[in-house]
């Protein structure tokens, strides 16, 4: 480059030289969208060699000749938009570049080196620094979400901080094992590592999504590679810049639910339809103080204030700060760049809380021209207060905590069904304190205060990441190129938790915990090294093009992990007392030890080798070809056939173009046709499964009351384990227009997986209920376009817009023998016994198939012949099916939700009447994203949406069932079917009973919790994700304060999403212990609407 | 400027060069184990085979199977036995789960049902690794003696456990697959139904073995929650009885031609048993033997030959009994709380000799308030007794779901009366047989010979049975065995047909009590008075109530409770029985002879996955 740039020099003071009469100088400053001087911009009269490139300040001069006033001066710089300024009779210049939002001269990383990508011959989605800075979010995959084509993120729910995202690229492959892509930061793997970098230090992303691509990563690159290198520095220039931004959350949407007085009437129907068994009207007389329906008592709590337990759990505005200084630059040779971040974010939900410190530096160093070296080091520290909405957690295959508890377990249920009104103590009336904690209303609705209980549930996660790597490039001739990287990345875990007096665990009657405070201590250090080393060969002659790599990478990685909990603290100790001296518990009488004794144990340990190699080819060009070979071996299987695979991969581009018949067809600057075909390998499953082991301490027996340890096999082996193998064949187009002013990207792929790593049931008199096993394959085929372009240019005013479309269709090809279905439950429902799966996973189908009963609203008098008064019981016509052994009443009535009797054999049950009620894949999914300058103003405005998935609303059925006596409910059930009149009396005439539920639209709450095709909503939709606004201030004026670059903005996230769900938010997965049951929203943290005030500022 | 980028690039030379031999030197030095990982963590069969406390762990795992709420804890004793001419499990309609059980109409996809099934063939599976691999282990045959004679036992105990989980999957679901060697990848795992008695004749002959390794239980140096050898002799007894009894086929009850040759197998190991008075016998307190469990103590006698050792408020190691079934504790402050679910069949009450003492022990007539009051309850909502929480030593207030009672899986008793049984089938109602059955009877009666004796008729071979199946009746009650014991004589269906009747006799105001049977009237109410640690009844329970309350006491419905709805709800949901239309929430409502249901459907994720397995005829 410095050769280039001297011969530039030489040829600009030879052309000065020569033209010295007849010329005449321009200067001028080039200036970013940002305000921000550019230096390095090349700009060149056009059609003549004679150019100069701005100095550091972004100035320049040139010599142009003197009567040339038709000449252009064109701009051009890496990542922006290049730009022609006619000379005239002009001799300074103040150009603005817009940046490029997908340019392509941007250089891609496409695995252990970097490539333009205009000769990229895979399918890569990018993103860079410039596209997210407007973003102003805590978390890299918030930040990156809806910008990838072909690239899914989505939030679990609205918790703060930086967990539970779920990315997939194409869909993921894997129907059972971990989907989530491979991350590469600055050369090294780093595992989850949109958790653990600030979106303020990432220069870019890219995501290589066919296996052409991914190929060189090999194995653990099947479900795509996300490669993100962070910002470096500049020689000669210090940057210190400062971002922030400041501002506040509030929940987006809550959730109708029944006033004081629709909730006493209803509990009242409740209580008189079972009568005097439990549950019944002595449990509401004991609430309520009286069961007369018409009474001042009743009354009272009829009319009490409304108190919408929303309001005061979620109702907060939830504060979050976050400030980001850095300091980069370099001198020769050198360049470095320190980031320093710290978040500190209140969750809507009281007591929720995410704070976290990040320092990211590194530091590049050129020792000659054959030897460079750098040094990336990146120290993560968080924590995440709260203990959430969801039910209990529990961990998925790749180490996320997820919700594996069910609703005895879940959190929201406090805060939506508690009771909604409090009647204070008057001489008319007995006390209903909803504040204090109530023994008696816990025992019957298993409900505490939810403030209470968020006071009394104590959870905080620590995470401490330290990531060393360090890479080094030697050339050891010109052309030969050795590079190693190597890293280290060290994570501890520590979660601790506490559930004091009011916490609803203790009081669990199957808990066991004597109803005094327990806390848990779980400790765990995750380490990974990783290295690689490659040779990197390149030739070039005339139009050939040559560059050959072949490497060599070793992996590794092991999870230590302790977990200590002691039960039965004393009942006062506070979370933090508890903690700090964990070894209060006192056994209660009867009690001989601690339930939980301290473990320890391995989670993971494993270890990959691998050899790969690629060759690059191209000519003149306009013919480019890619041929990637990979090695894998790994010591999840066992023997060298097993343990060891091979994936090759191809792909070819034609610049199309660049021929010669293209030449006259000017709109068309640049166009690219893409093919490839490749391999790619899968071996996320847990270790050692290959052989029968067994886990001493794992099962126990009682011996005379004693507790006697066992060891039982953890599972059944499979020694015949192998790599899962996806095949993806890639067809693909990039085209340029209006030089390139406007770009696109279609891609049309289709990917196979055979040997699918599966969890796959079997028989259970074999002793276990399934066995992992390489059996099936499943496809995916999908379209992907993105558009991105600049659709005003003006001096002023610049639009430039991106946006992406993507479809998938996935399909399970193949089962393997004997086995075309089978059925699995999401377990939010625990052990409700009509609920025992409700999800299907089919050959020929998608996966994610919703499995339950067919809604057909609910009982009316028409369904019955009469009512018999001496026995209270409605006598079903002939030829209506009953459902009664679905809904958990005791008899049916009209009112009663009705159900389609599928087999028509005039009941309906669990075993035969159940069908594919809802898909939870979308069928497209995408964003548009725009940005906008005016003059120092600038903004942008971001959508993303997800259209055709279907959703399953368990919370829907847990809020409109009831199962439990005294629980409020949603307020659609102010439409239910009545059977009480106004005056509490069971109304039984057919007329009267019509009459009274000429309005109703739904059906009387069951008692049971059961899947029915009303619970399951259309999740399609549209959200403007984000709205920036910003302000620069001109640089005449900051100059003086020696400022070069000062920005105010504001931004609003999650303005506003239009949808036809009604849950909290259709963005909304919670049940993600297997990949097999997505799509059901079930006690998920609701999403919140951020309103952030931001500056960004450097020196 | 040229001697310092020359002195650079030497130093990148060699910088570079040590880089390359480095990453060479650690390529070749771990290329070859790189792959190699040792499970720290876990141990390997051999190495869990290698010791005898390693060897001893894996059986412990294996007994870990019997306890829990998928086995012993709670669903195999309390949900799968019910309901039954003695008790009434969880009252109701059919749920798709427990109450769908207890009332004969069970669905193939009920987590109940499947749940107990899968860990009883995980039981199954544990008790194969240790068959296969104990005998192959290198202590067993040489090494300390006292090794090779603790895997002999453990041998022994694994042949033991194996023979009770496919009882209790034989008697449940009839015809189940079976498998005799551990499961490994590549086997057929698509196994057809194997015929039952083939695989209970396989049990017997493996019991043969196992009651050679295992000593007497004085020998043995524990309690009775580990098999010894009387207690093995009883298994064997007991799955030699079912073998030699009817049971489900298709939808018929049959017996094989050759019952009486496993008969004679029973009647021996009883006699042997029998003839180890010091190892077990009948404790001479029927009250002790079970208030010993509810004290998480032992009793002196050892009647108690064989219990499932509960604890850790667990639901994989613990039991549910005294909270899920014995009298209802509403939250008392001193006993804690318990459901009450399951409830007594009215005639039950009717059928004890009012002197018999095991009546007041099978059978509560109270509940206990938040006041810690104790309560009457209605003939209705009786419960059974044996597990109580109230009677536990130390009490353990609360709600907790578990208080590590122990299951009495075979009894002393047990074993008399099934010898007294097979010798009459044998040899007809020889003095041995009659020994053992009035031994029995007479400590019911608290050692009252003379009143056991009355009234009961055993000259004849039928007239035997007829007082033996009455007496395992009275004997036997809410331990999970009374159905078991119907079926394998095939008076299932007419016991409940009788039953039925009998409550529709209460409803008519009068019920054969007794060992006669003679009809007695049954008050409308009750009257009870509160006294400290229990009830007083104020009046007769076999007469006509008075027409006023006694002084000091409060009515609870008696005869007034078993009204027309309770009658009709014995009856199939929709239909009608004498006048009133049935919810079919009562005792057997949905059960019907010969549509199958005697047996539970085989759980439809194992018969999805199973194309050879055939699913029980009826569902």
């Amino acid at each position: 480059m410095k050769k280039y740039l001297l011969m530039l020099w030489l040829v600009l003071c030879g052309s000065i030289g020569l033209a010295f009469a007849q010329n005449r100088q321009v200067t001028g400053v080039v200036k970013g969208s940002d305000g921000e001087t550019l230096p390095g911009v090349t700009v060149v009269l056009k059609g003549t060699t004679v150019g100069a490139s701005t100095g550091v300040d972004g100035g320049f001069t040139l010599s142009v000749p003197a009567d040339s006033k038709s000449a252009v001066l064109r701009f051009s710089f890496i990542g922006y938009v290049s730009q022609e300024v006619a000379v005239g009779d002009k001799t300074t210049f103040a150009v603005t570049l817009t940046s490029d939002t997908q340019s392509l001269d941007d250089v891609v990383v496409i695995g252990y080196q970097a490539v333009q990508r205009r000769d990229v011959t895979g399918a890569v989605s990018s993103v860079n620094a410039q596209q997210i800075k407007d973003i102003p979010v805590n978390s890299a995959a918030e930040a990156l979400q809806g910008r990838l084509a072909g690239v899914q993120l989505n939030a679990s729910d609205g918790q703060p901080g930086n967990q539970g995202f779920q990315v997939r690229v194409r869909g993921g492959n894997s129907i059972t094992q971990d989907n989530t892509p491979l991350y590469v930061v600055d050369g090294i793997q780093v595992e989850n590592a949109l958790g653990v970098i600030a979106p303020q230090d990432i220069a870019s992303v890219d995501v290589l999504k066919d296996a052409s691509a991914t190929a060189i990563y090999g194995a653990r690159g099947a479900n795509g590679v996300v490669i993100i290198t962070t910002k470096g520095g500049k020689e000669g220039r210090t940057v210190v810049a400062y971002s922030g931004f400041a501002g506040f959350r509030t929940i987006s949407k809550t959730l109708p639910v029944l006033g004081p007085e629709d909730y006493v009437n209803y509990q009242y129907e409740r209580a008189s339809q079972i009568g005097a068994s439990a549950g019944g009207l002595t449990t509401f007389q004991n609430y309520f103080g009286t069961s007369a329906y018409t009474s001042q008592r009743l009354d009272s709590a009829r009319f009490a204030p409304f108190i919408d337990w929303q309001n005061q759990v979620f109702g907060r505005k939830a504060f979050q700060q976050t400030h980001n200084v850095s300091i980069s630059g370099g001198s020769k040779g050198t360049t470095y760049s320190l980031s320093l971040t710290k978040n500190d974010e209140d969750g809507i939900q009281l007591g929720s809380n995410y704070n976290r410190y990040l320092a990211n530096f590194r530091i590049d160093n050129k020792v000659s021209d054959r030897f460079r070296f750098g040094f990336n080091t990146r120290f993560n520290n968080q924590e995440t207060l709260g203990a959430g909405t969801g039910a209990a957690v529990g961990t998925a295959t790749n180490g996320q905590a997820v919700a594996t508890g069910s609703n005895t377990t879940s959190r929201l249920r406090n805060t939506i069904q508690y009771v909604p009104l409090a009647v204070p103590a008057s001489s008319r009336s007995t006390a209903l304190d909803p504040n204090a904690f109530d023994a008696d209303f816990y025992a019957n609705s298993s409900l505490v205060n939810p403030v209470l209980a968020i006071n009394d549930e104590y959870r905080s996660d620590k995470r401490r990441t330290l990531n060393l790597a360090a890479n080094a490039a030697l050339n050891i001739t010109k052309d030969l190129i050795f590079r190693s990287t190597a890293g280290v990345d060290i994570t501890d875990l520590n979660t601790s938790t506490f559930n004091g007096r009011n916490s609803p665990t203790i009081r669990q009657v199957s808990g066991g915990y004597n109803n005094l405070p327990f806390a848990t201590i779980t400790t765990a250090t995750q380490t990974s090294i990783n290295n690689s080393n490659v040779l990197d060969y390149t030739f070039k002659h005339e139009k050939h093009s040559l560059n050959v790599l072949l490497g060599e990478e070793t992996y590794q990685q092991k999870t230590t992990q302790q977990y200590i909990q002691t039960n039965y603290l004393p009942i006062d100790i506070s979370a933090e007392r508890a903690l700090a001296n964990i070894n209060q518990g006192v056994l209660p009488a009867g009690v001989t030890s601690q339930p939980v004794l301290p473990n320890t144990s391995i989670p993971n340990n494993y270890t990959l080798l691998s050899f790969f190699g690629r060759a690059n080819y191209s000519f003149d060009d306009k013919y480019l070809f890619t041929l990637t070979a990979r090695e894998d071996g790994s010591s999840k299987f066992l023997g060298y056939a097993n343990q060891h695979n091979f994936f090759p991969a191809a792909s070819a581009a034609w610049r199309i173009s660049k021929e010669n018949f293209m030449q006259d067809v000017k709109a068309i600057s640049d166009l690219k046709l893409r093919l490839s075909y490749g391999q790619a390998g899968n071996n996320r499953i847990a270790d050692f499964l290959y052989n029968q082991l067994f886990q001493a301490g794992s099962a126990v027996y009682y011996l005379n009351h004693q507790q006697v340890l066992g060891s039982a096999a953890t599972g059944l082996s499979n020694p015949n384990l192998r790599w899962e193998v996806t095949t993806s064949r890639d067809l693909g187009v990039d085209m340029g227009l209006f030089n390139n002013r406007v770009q696109v990207t279609a891609d049309v792929y289709y990917n196979t997986t055979s040997d699918l790593l599966v969890n796959r049931p079997v028989p259970a008199f074999l002793g276990y209920t399934s066995q992992l096993q390489n059996i099936g394959r499943t496809s995916n085929r999908g379209l992907e376009f993105q558009v991105s372009g600049t659709v005003i240019q003006t001096p002023d005013f610049t639009w430039s817009a991106t946006a992406n479309a993507s479809l998938n269709r996935g399909r399970i090809e193949d089962l393997g023998p004997n086995l075309n279905e089978f059925y699995l439950s999401s377990g939010w429902a625990g052990t409700a016994s009509t609920i025992p799966t409700d999800y299907v996973v089919r050959v020929g189908q998608p996966v994610g198939l919703m499995y339950g009963f067919v809604s057909d609203g609910f009982y009316t008098t028409n369904d019955f012949e009469s009512y018999d008064a001496a026995n209270k019981i409605w006598k079903l016509k002939a030829g209506v099916a009953n459902d009664l052994s679905v809904t958990g009443l005791t008899a049916l009535a009209p009112g009663v939700v009705k159900l389609k009797d599928l087999n028509g054999d005039g009941t309906v049950d669990v075993n035969s009447d159940r069908t594919v009620i809802g898909n939870a894949n979308p069928k497209f999914t995408g964003g548009i994203n725009q940005q906008f300058t005016y003059k120092s103003f600038d903004a942008s405005l971001f959508f993303n949406f997800v259209y055709g998935n279907d959703l399953y609303n368990a919370n829907k059925i847990e809020f409109t069932s009831g199962v439990y006596p005294l629980t409020n409910m949603l307020g659609l059930e102010s439409n239910r079917y009545r059977s009480y009149d106004n005056t509490g009396a069971l109304v039984t005439d057919k007329a009267a009973l019509d009459a009274l539920n000429a309005t109703a639209t739904v059906a009387a709450p069951s008692r049971q919790y059961f899947l029915q095709s009303s619970n399951i909503e259309k999740g399609s939709f549209l959200r403007l994700n984000n709205i920036t606004v910003g302000y620069s201030l001109s640089k005449a004026l900051i100059q003086r304060a020696k400022l070069n670059q000062l920005r105010f903005y504001v931004t609003l996230n999650n303005l506003a999403t239009l949808t036809g769900y009604s849950g909290y938010d259709p963005e909304v997965n919670t049940r993600r212990q297997t990949p097999l049951t997505p799509g059901v929203d079930y006690a998920a943290y609701p999403r919140s609407r951020a309103f952030l005030f931001g500056v960004n500022l450097s020196l | 400027m040229f001697a310092s980028s020359s002195k650079s690039a030497l130093y990148g030379r060699l910088a570079a060069s040590a880089l390359v031999v480095a990453g060479a030197a650690s390529l070749l030095a771990s290329c070859k184990n790189y792959l190699d990982v040792e499970a720290t963590a876990l141990n390997t069969t051999e190495a869990t085979f290698a010791t005898a406390a390693g060897a001893t762990a894996a059986l412990v795992g294996t007994y870990n199977m019997l306890a829990g709420d998928a086995g012993y804890g709670n669903r195999i004793s309390q949900y799968y036995p019910y309901d039954s001419d003695e008790l009434i499990g969880s009252t109701g309609p059919i749920d798709g789960g427990r109450r769908s059980i207890a009332r004969y109409k069970a669905f193939s996809t009920n987590t109940e049902i499947t749940n107990p099934w899968n860990r009883l063939y995980q039981g199954v599976e544990r008790a194969n690794i240790c068959i296969a691999n104990l005998p192959t282990a290198p202590l067993y045959n040489t090494g300390a003696a006292a090794d090779t004679a603790t895997l002999h036992r453990l041998y022994g105990e694994a042949l033991a456990l194996r023979a009770q989980f496919y009882l209790e999957l034989v008697r449940n679901w009839g015809d189940v697959p079976a498998q005799f060697v551990p499961t490994v990848t590549g086997q057929d795992v698509n196994l057809p139904n194997a015929d039952r008695n083939a695989t209970l004749k396989r049990l017997i002959d493996d019991l043969a073995i196992a009651e050679k390794l295992v000593p007497w239980r004085s020998a043995a140096g524990v309690s009775n929650e580990r098999f010894t050898k009387g207690a093995i002799k009883a298994l064997r007894a007991r799955i030699a009885m079912q073998r030699g009894g009817y049971a489900l086929h298709d939808l018929t009850m049959t017996r094989p031609a050759d019952y009486l040759d496993y008969y004679r197998i029973a009647r021996q190991e009883c006699l042997d048993i029998m003839n180890h008075r010091s190892e077990h016998t009948l404790n001479t307190s029927y009250l002790e033997t079970f208030k010993s469990i509810n004290e998480l103590r032992t009793e002196a006698a050892n009647e108690l030959m064989m219990t499932v050792g509960m604890g850790g408020s667990s639901s994989v190691s613990d039991s549910k009994l005294g909270y899920y079934d014995g009298p209802r504790l509403s939250a008392s402050p001193s006993y804690g709380t318990s459901s009450g679910a399951i409830t007594i069949a009215p005639p039950y009450f009717y059928a004890f000799d009012s002197t018999d003492v095991r009546r007041d022990v099978t059978i509560t007539l109270y509940g206990i308030s938040s006041a810690n009051a104790y309560t009457g309850v209605t003939l209705a909502n009786g419960t059974d007794g044996k597990f109580r929480r109230e009677w536990r030593v130390p009490l353990l207030p609360g709600t907790s779901n578990y208080l590590g009672y122990s299951w009495p899986l075979i009894r002393f008793a047990d074993v008399e009366l099934l010898f007294a049984e097979a010798e009459n089938e044998l040899n007809g109602p020889t003095a041995d047989a009659q020994k053992a059955l009035l031994e029995v009877r007479a400590r019911g009666f608290g050692g009252n010979a003379t009143r056991a004796a009355a009234g009961l008729t055993l000259s004849s071979k039928d007239a035997f049975f007829k007082a033996l199946v009455n007496e395992r009746y009275l004997e036997f009650g809410a331990e999970g065995i009374r159905k078991y014991d119907l079926l394998r004589w095939n008076l299932f269906a007419s016991k409940l047909a009788e039953v039925k009747a009998k409550i529709a006799q209460i409803q008519g105001g009068s019920v054969p009590y007794g060992t006669a049977q003679v009809m007695v009237p049954v008050p409308a109410t009750i009257y009870v008075k509160a006294v400290t640690g229990g009830l007083q009844f104020q009046r007769s329970f076999y007469k006509t109530a008075p027409a006023t309350t006694p002084t000091g006491s409060t009515s609870v419905n008696w005869a007034a409770s078993i009204n027309a709805a309770y009658v009709a709800n014995t009856q199939p949901s929709g239909t009608s029985y004498l006048g009133s239309p049935s919810t079919g929430t009562g005792l057997a409502a949905e059960y019907v002879e010969k549509a199958g249901k005697e047996l539970l459907p085989i759980p439809q994720s194992t018969i999805d996955v199973d194309p050879a397995l055939k699913q029980n005829s009826g569902y």
